[in-house]
């Protein structure tokens, strides 16, 4: 056994000032709770018969046998050096005495000692015992199981149901959640509309749920789904463009945005949109939105058949929406500018169909739930012709899951079966999420000036 | 005594490192949960509660009934109330009802004729002028006399002898209570056994301080095997389970205030339990890795209200659940550990009984309870239960050998014996979050030892009191 050990133990509290404790140091170095408690001691012994000057001071774990009240009980304390004779001389037998920690300032209280042992242990939590002096035969974790996961597949089906997002809103700022959003709407309405197999997409889902970026280059639901859930999309253009679903998380979307604008022509109207979505994605920063509808527009025109016959249901669709949707205030001037595009030889039509926020749970390590929804704002930006165009487009925006209850509890309202009869809910849903975003969908009536257009 | 158990070896640890450290095998005991009762499966809310006691009497009514011809002789006559003759000297059987002025009544609240302010919450609702009424299927009568009127509550199946006086009030000259049942006599264990009972944690915002936390963090390092030397190490090898006996979460992270607060000022604050439940379950898994758990709701833990308290969820509890160990149970809990049958609840029983009657000290009210018979006797009155109907799952029917409640304010531990041999012990768990005290039961001998942890702290240079901590 080397004395390299000193010289880390040296480092730890002469250099970073840590406060060593014998479980951080037994974790870091990898050895057994014991040694690293004669470690710590070998190292005070060192230091203090050489006295080199600095001061070191330690803790000591005590632990024995006291009289209480008239009974016996057993005491363990962390105590600090001064204080070690005294402990120990109260204790009528003494079971254990050893070197807690060794830290260079002096320690007021053992708040510190506390956050250390977390810290260690945190990052250790799988084998937080290895090194322990006990080993239980019976505590073994079991490999995660798949019914534990076939529990996320339920709430991941009604959610592709529900979520028709049929045209991604070139000038949203998606962040990956946008994206993913609308690809599970594309999702939905594949399911639907073109109603092909469930089991594809159960199959899909089941994929997904291997949870691993598995770049299967299997069928384009597939492929879709992998997309839909943000995992890596490299079946669909060979690019590795790490849309994963944990990625919701992150909110800097734009990195792999502008590969996904090379795509392959598809010949699915699913696949196109993806695209879409992916080229929405790209516009998180709302920078690229120029190049994202281009993009959008070459893919459009690179879409064969099957893309018109979707983007004419999509018309359809935005048809049967606008009734439903003139007896509000809200929609109707939100209607008035997917009107005019409707006209323009451009992708962003679909942009302005509606589609409900969609809320998806971002679950970080601290446990917090915060959640992206979809809310109308004007967006300002050049189209082709040079012209300065606003228009209200759904943006995402990320906000705590206490919000909006009633948003929630219209999820499972959603079922699986007619697109139309979906859509209809879903323009329902979407007129009373509108009222309730009313405040910022007034804000953006008012600030849109697409009221000129429509006179004309 | 585990602090003799663990001294065996001499100190090791204040040397240079030497070999390899030992490794003990943590004992395995058998284990048998017998929880079923306490199980609830289907809900449903729309019976009426009196079918508890109608359930509870009709169970009870034998085994009374025999205590009193044990008692006071084979002749006595038994009687109902509606065959109640003025004066002559018969035993009645019935469930107790305290009338108590104090007690708070929804009536009287929302009476307008009243016009009374809602009563604030008092630590004791007794007072001079309670009443002890006897109620059996058909009938109820008072009772005066030679019966200790604050220390009975509410629910309690008791047997008196007396006789009826022409006011239509029963004379007491002696009562007697079901005491204790069956017992199954516990095999001999040749090694020491132990199984460490916790309860209290107070997980949580505004819970516990760092200095508590520190506690808490020793006493999962004692019981996994990292703190301590060779000697300490092997006796906590010799820890068979542990038991956390409520109140894993703190008073504090129950806001009931944000339903009453606007939706804007609370957009984006999240519940106290959530993060005091990520807590737990990182603490939790620390303890699973080595030694298997059992982990009982409390009073403010994420389950339900009514007794018997359902396990927590499994999902709260990601990382733990990943280990066997790791057993969720109910509030009682009852299970057969190496022979030795442990009953006990969170401790809500025990504090309703305090509330409602003169007896203050936990152990006290544990004793009365088990020679009752009956777990919550409080339970529907004052204490919230599901209104079972076809049988009382809170009548004892077999003596246990360990019998616990959580949550008291200190640590107390008694061993009483049975008119038919019985023996039990009897521990009041004290809560972790403010005595640092959790008990280590021996189940080979039946003793308990509490174990205390502490710290240091700026204002011990003076105290060092040696005693409970700080």
């Amino acid at each position: 056994m080397d004395d390299l050990y000193l010289e880390n133990i040296d480092e730890f509290v002469n250099d970073h000032n840590k406060i060593v404790t014998y479980k951080w140091l037994s974790l870091t170095l990898g050895v057994h709770v014991n040694q690293a408690k004669q470690m710590l001691f070998h190292y005070l012994d060192q230091k203090r018969k050489e006295s080199s000057g600095s001061q070191l001071h330690a803790t000591y774990l005590v632990s024995g046998k006291v009289a209480a009240n008239g009974s016996m009980s057993h005491k363990v304390a962390v105590v600090r050096e001064d204080q070690l004779e005294d402990v120990k001389s109260k204790m009528d037998i003494t079971v254990s005495i050893h070197v807690y920690s060794i830290q260079k300032a002096v320690l007021k209280d053992s708040g510190p000692l506390y956050s250390t042992d977390y810290d260690a242990v945190k990052e250790n939590l799988k084998n937080c015992c290895k090194y322990s002096a006990i080993r239980c035969a019976g505590a073994d974790p079991l490999p995660s199981d798949v019914p534990r996961q076939s529990q996320e597949i339920a709430p991941v089906a009604p959610l592709e149901m529900e979520a028709k997002k049929s045209v991604v809103n070139g000038g949203t700022a998606a962040a990956n959640k946008g994206a993913a959003k609308q690809q599970k709407g594309i999702m939905g309405m594949f399911n639907k509309s073109t109603s092909k197999t469930p089991e594809s997409s159960k199959e899909v889902k089941m994929e997904e749920n291997e949870d691993t970026a598995t770049e299967t280059t299997k069928s384009k639901p597939a492929l879709k789904v992998h997309n839909f859930f943000g995992k890596p999309a490299t079946s669909k253009a060979g690019t590795s463009s790490e849309k994963s679903r944990k990625t919701i998380k992150e909110e800097a979307v734009g990195s792999q945005t502008s590969h996904l604008a090379v795509e392959e022509p598809s010949t699915s109207p699913l696949t196109a949109e993806i695209k879409e979505e992916e080229a929405k994605s790209s516009n998180a920063a709302g920078k690229k939105h120029n190049e994202g509808k281009s993009n959008k527009m070459k893919r459009l025109e690179q879409c064969d058949s099957d893309d018109e016959k979707f983007e004419s249901r999509k018309k359809k669709r935005r048809r049967i929406k606008k009734p439903q949707l003139s007896s509000s205030d809200d929609e109707v001037i939100a209607d008035s500018p997917a009107a005019p595009d409707a006209e323009a030889p451009t992708p962003s039509p679909e942009s302005k169909v509606k589609e409900e926020p969609f809320i998806q749970t971002k679950v970080n390590s601290e446990g917090k739930r915060r959640k992206r929804r979809r809310v109308i704002k004007p967006r300002t930006f050049v189209d082709e012709d040079g012209c300065m165009v606003t228009e209200k487009g759904f943006e995402s925006e990320s906000y705590s899951e206490s919000d909006d209850d009633f948003k929630v509890n219209k999820q499972p309202l959603k079922e699986p079966g007619a697109s139309k009869a979906i859509f209809r809910k879903n323009e329902e849903e979407n007129k009373s999420q509108k009222r309730a975003t009313a405040a910022a969908g007034k804000a953006a009536k008012q600030a849109s000036i697409m009221g000129f257009f429509v006179k004309k | 005594m585990f602090s003799d158990l663990a001294v065996r070896k001499e100190g090791t640890l204040l040397c240079p490192p030497g070999s390899e450290g030992p490794l003990f095998e943590r004992v395995r005991p058998d284990y048998a949960s017998c929880t079923e009762r306490f199980r609830v499966g289907e809900r449903s809310f729309n019976r009426q509660y009196a079918h508890i006691y109608a359930t509870r009497l009709m169970q009870m009514r034998g085994i009374l009934i025999a205590r009193a011809k044990q008692t006071w002789g084979a002749g006595v006559l038994v009687r109902r109330l509606c065959d109640l003759k003025v004066g002559e000297q018969c035993c009645i059987v019935g469930t107790l009802f305290k009338n108590m002025e104090l007690q708070p009544s929804i009536l009287k609240e929302i009476s307008e004729e009243h016009n009374l302010l809602p009563q604030p919450p008092r630590a004791k609702y007794i007072s001079q002028s309670d009443e002890l009424i006897l109620e059996d299927e058909l009938q109820r009568i008072k009772l005066e006399g030679n019966i200790d009127m604050p220390e009975f509550v509410t629910g309690s199946v008791i047997a008196v002898l007396g006789a009826e006086n022409n006011d239509g009030i029963f004379t007491v000259e002696a009562f007697s209570m079901a005491d204790l049942p069956q017992q199954h006599p516990r095999l001999p264990l040749t090694s020491d056994r132990f199984v460490l009972l916790a309860s209290g944690l107070g997980l949580g915002l505004g819970g516990s301080g760092a200095d508590s936390l520190l506690s808490l963090q020793l006493l999962v390092d004692m019981v996994s095997g990292q703190l301590g030397d060779q000697g300490e190490q092997s006796g906590a090898a010799r820890i068979c389970r542990v038991l956390l006996a409520g109140n894993l979460l703190s008073h504090s992270t129950q806001d009931r205030d944000s339903v009453n607060k606007a939706k804007y000022l609370t957009k984006k604050t999240q519940a106290g339990s959530v993060e005091a439940i990520r807590l737990l379950d990182e603490v939790l898994v620390q303890l699973v890795a080595s030694v298997p758990v059992d982990v009982m709701p409390g009073q403010f833990d994420p389950s339900n209200y009514t007794l018997p308290q359902q396990p927590l969820h499994r999902c709260m509890f990601p990382l733990s659940t990943a280990y066997p160990t790791l057993q969720l149970v109910t509030n009682p809990y009852q299970a057969d550990i190496d022979g030795v049958r442990f009953l006990g609840t969170s401790g809500q029983n025990v504090k309703d009984v305090v509330k409602y009657s003169s007896m203050d000290s936990h152990l006290d009210v544990l004793e009365r309870t088990l020679r009752l018979r009956h777990l919550a006797p409080t339970a529907p009155d004052t204490l919230g239960c599901y209104p079972f109907y076809q049988s009382d799952p809170f009548i004892i029917e077999e003596c246990p050998h360990v019998y616990f409640s959580g949550n008291a304010p200190s640590y107390q531990a008694k061993r009483i014996t049975g008119l038919d041999g019985q023996d039990v012990l009897l521990v009041s768990v004290p809560e972790f979050s403010s005595t640092h005290t959790a008990c280590l039961v021996n189940v080979r001998t039946l003793e308990c030892e509490p174990i205390v942890f502490s710290s240091f702290s700026p204002e011990d240079e003076e105290e060092n009191d040696m005693n409970v901590s700080h």
